[in-house]
């Protein structure tokens, strides 16, 4: 039985990093762990072994039970469609001018491929913990939403609505051309654009059938999972942490912990300096005891307004270049729901 | 900065682009200007900073002289599809918007070029001294500025390719348009800011833009470090301020706005950002 993690939160948050030390924490308690991750910084990648992209999972050199993956982030749909059409079609498709640029532009269609392949790892069986952080796109949440948001283009919910009746067959296209709507549309962009766009929307929807199944199983994998959202204290992350803890119960579970990450000591909100103190140290003190004290209340508000479990993980100034300072990060952390992926 | 007509405020998700809009379009209210601040991104983003409730499409005075809007994509295809390409009333909600709807998913530029097309729209108009858009992130501001020379690729000819033409001539124009790309001295940031650079050099679709740092911590002149919470906390920003010094010097700013600490407010950040902007501009 696999079990599945998911890291999500707002980019600049050390996501990318919790994930991993959370990996190696995992495979030092004897669990067979993945961790899949993208776009990380280089540092963390040379640590985690994934330096040189590729997307099977490699074995760590150093650490037995950690394996780990780099999700090509610049993988679309366009892998995606391939594979579940048909010779031909395929390529018509890749012959498609609007192909790339349709999948440059979708971004639900990165996350997609994203989801994809990390459903994959999970199905293959052959860990115990899967670590999977999410990529950047639209926030993080696009993970969770892009099985539906795919099924449904492919789907040819654009096809209707720009014929604007039922779905047409190839045959049809000269009278979807024909139609008056089509011909002012072509006066003002000069050219045949939409019924170029009608015929790529139609070769697309032969996928759908594989689309729409493989969507269904990525969104079990991830219903199923356990979730952390990661965020730092500062607004815009806590805001978009916020966004995610609503939003997840709908999409796939409630998150087991919303984590702040960089945790300042708490014994600074209320250290009271002493007389003979040099100036310029005593008032750094105040100031970084008020960023602490900002800290607490931020974290107090979540968890009062949204019934959140809230776990810290303190503020390292050890750079994350080794896995023994990736693992040391966890040490100090406080309210880890360790349990909901496993870790004993 | 605030001579130019449209500033478009871009950089990395979480680095403060918001914070800097709102503090350029405080200043720019306070010096008399008759200013129109733009949520390009993520809804809430530049309400917060202002204070208010959701912003709309349609423009509202938030400060006298001060404008904000949000950017709503059915709202602008209406307006685009009205005034750009002439087309109203019954024609532009029947089956062409809808049809133009899916175009815009699907096609490249066209659903950038009416949001893009909106604020250059705005600036030809005599409405107002300086737009300032809080635009989409780093990630997909390429195809944003890039729009009108995707559609000039694209579409040979007609409405859509000539109005194209026109908001290309505004976006170059550097007396009339500028750049600002905030970013954070740390290293995502940093490598995400160099990339944008990069590509924008290739591109030339705008002029270089001006590169602020935000969160800048300063130098703690006292070395020692007595023990406790007193020398912890001098150690922490030492070794705080020596990583930020190593990115700033990697890719210097034109600007740099000091970290604020224990500020919590959207609006007191943007107050605070406003009486920078006035010091350094």
């Amino acid at each position: 039985m696999t079990t599945t993690l998911i890291v999500t939160g707002a980019g600049g948050v050390g996501k990318t990093t919790v994930a991993a030390a959370i990996a190696i924490r995992a495979a030092r308690s004897g669990m067979r762990t993945l961790v899949v991750t993208v776009d990380p910084a280089r540092r963390l990648a040379a640590t985690l072994g994934v330096s040189d992209l590729g997307n099977d999972p490699q074995p760590h050199v150093d650490e037995p039970n950690l394996w780990a993956a780099m999700l090509d982030a610049s993988a679309s749909w366009r892998a995606v469609a391939m594979r579940h059409a048909d010779p031909a079609v395929a390529t018509r498709l890749a012959d498609n001018e609007f192909f790339q640029a349709a999948s440059e532009h979708f971004p639900a269609s990165q996350a997609y491929a994203a989801a994809d392949q990390a459903v994959t790892f999970v199905q293959a069986r052959a860990w115990d913990l899967v670590v999977v952080d999410t990529p950047p796109s639209g926030g993080g949440i696009d993970f969770f939403t892009a099985p539906a948001q795919m099924a449904d283009l492919v789907g040819g919910r654009l096809l209707r609505w720009m014929t604007g009746g039922p779905l047409p067959g190839r045959r049809l296209l000269f009278n979807i051309a024909g139609r008056p709507v089509l011909r002012v549309a072509d006066s003002i962009l000069g050219s045949d654009l939409l019924e170029r766009v009608a015929e790529f929307l139609l070769d697309l929807r032969t996928t759908y059938d594989g689309v729409s199944q493989r969507g269904r199983e990525i969104e079990r994998v991830l219903r199923s999972a356990a979730i952390l959202v990661i965020t730092t204290s500062d607004p815009a992350p806590v805001w978009e942490a916020i966004k995610f803890y609503r939003a997840l119960p709908k999409l796939a579970s409630t998150p087991a912990a919303v984590v702040f990450n960089r945790i300042l000591p708490e014994a600074w909100a209320t250290a009271s300096v002493p007389g003979d103190a040099p100036p310029a140290l005593a008032s750094n003190l105040a100031r970084w005891s008020a960023e602490t004290v900002r800290q607490r209340d931020t974290r107090d508000e979540f968890s009062a307004r949204y019934g959140a479990q809230v776990a810290t993980i303190p503020w390292s100034m050890i750079p994350p270049n080794s896995l023994d300072s990736l693992a040391g990060m966890l040490d100090d952390a406080h309210e880890m729901p360790w349990g909901s992926f496993g870790i004993e | 900065m605030l001579e130019k007509r449209l500033l478009i405020v871009s950089g990395k998700g979480g680095v403060g682009k918001s914070a800097v809009s709102a503090g350029l379009a405080l200043l720019a209210q306070r010096r008399g200007k008759r200013v129109l601040a733009m949520e390009m991104g993520s809804p809430g983003g530049l309400s917060a900073h202002f204070g208010t409730s959701s912003l709309e499409f349609e423009p509202r005075e938030v400060r006298p002289g001060l404008h904000a809007m949000r950017m709503v994509r059915s709202d602008a295809l209406l307006e685009y599809l009205g005034i750009q390409l002439n087309i109203r009333g019954s024609t532009a909600f029947g089956p062409f918007a809808r049809a133009f709807d899916a175009l815009a998913t699907t096609a490249p530029g066209i659903r950038e070029i009416i949001t893009i097309g909106k604020a250059l729209w705005e600036v030809k108009e005599d409405r107002w001294d300086v737009v300032i858009a809080d635009a989409p992130p780093t990630g997909q501001i390429g195809s944003y500025l890039r729009a009108p020379v995707t559609i000039a690729e694209l579409v040979p000819g007609g409405k859509v390719r000539a109005q194209a033409d026109l908001m290309r001539d505004i976006l170059a124009d550097p007396e009339v348009t500028e750049m600002l790309l905030v970013t954070l001295p740390e290293e995502l940031p940093t490598t995400e800011t160099e990339e944008t650079l990069e590509w924008l050099a290739a591109e030339k679709v705008i002029a270089a833009p001006r590169i602020i740092a935000n969160r800048v911590l300063d130098e703690l002149t006292d070395p020692s470090s007595p023990p406790g919470p007193l020398g912890e906390a001098a150690e922490l920003h030492r070794s705080l301020w020596g990583e930020q010094q190593e990115w700033l010097r990697r890719l210097p700013p034109q600007h740099q706005l000091p970290y604020l600490f224990g500020l919590f407010t959207p609006g007191e950040v943007a107050a605070r950002m406003c009486d920078e902007f006035e010091a350094i501009t």
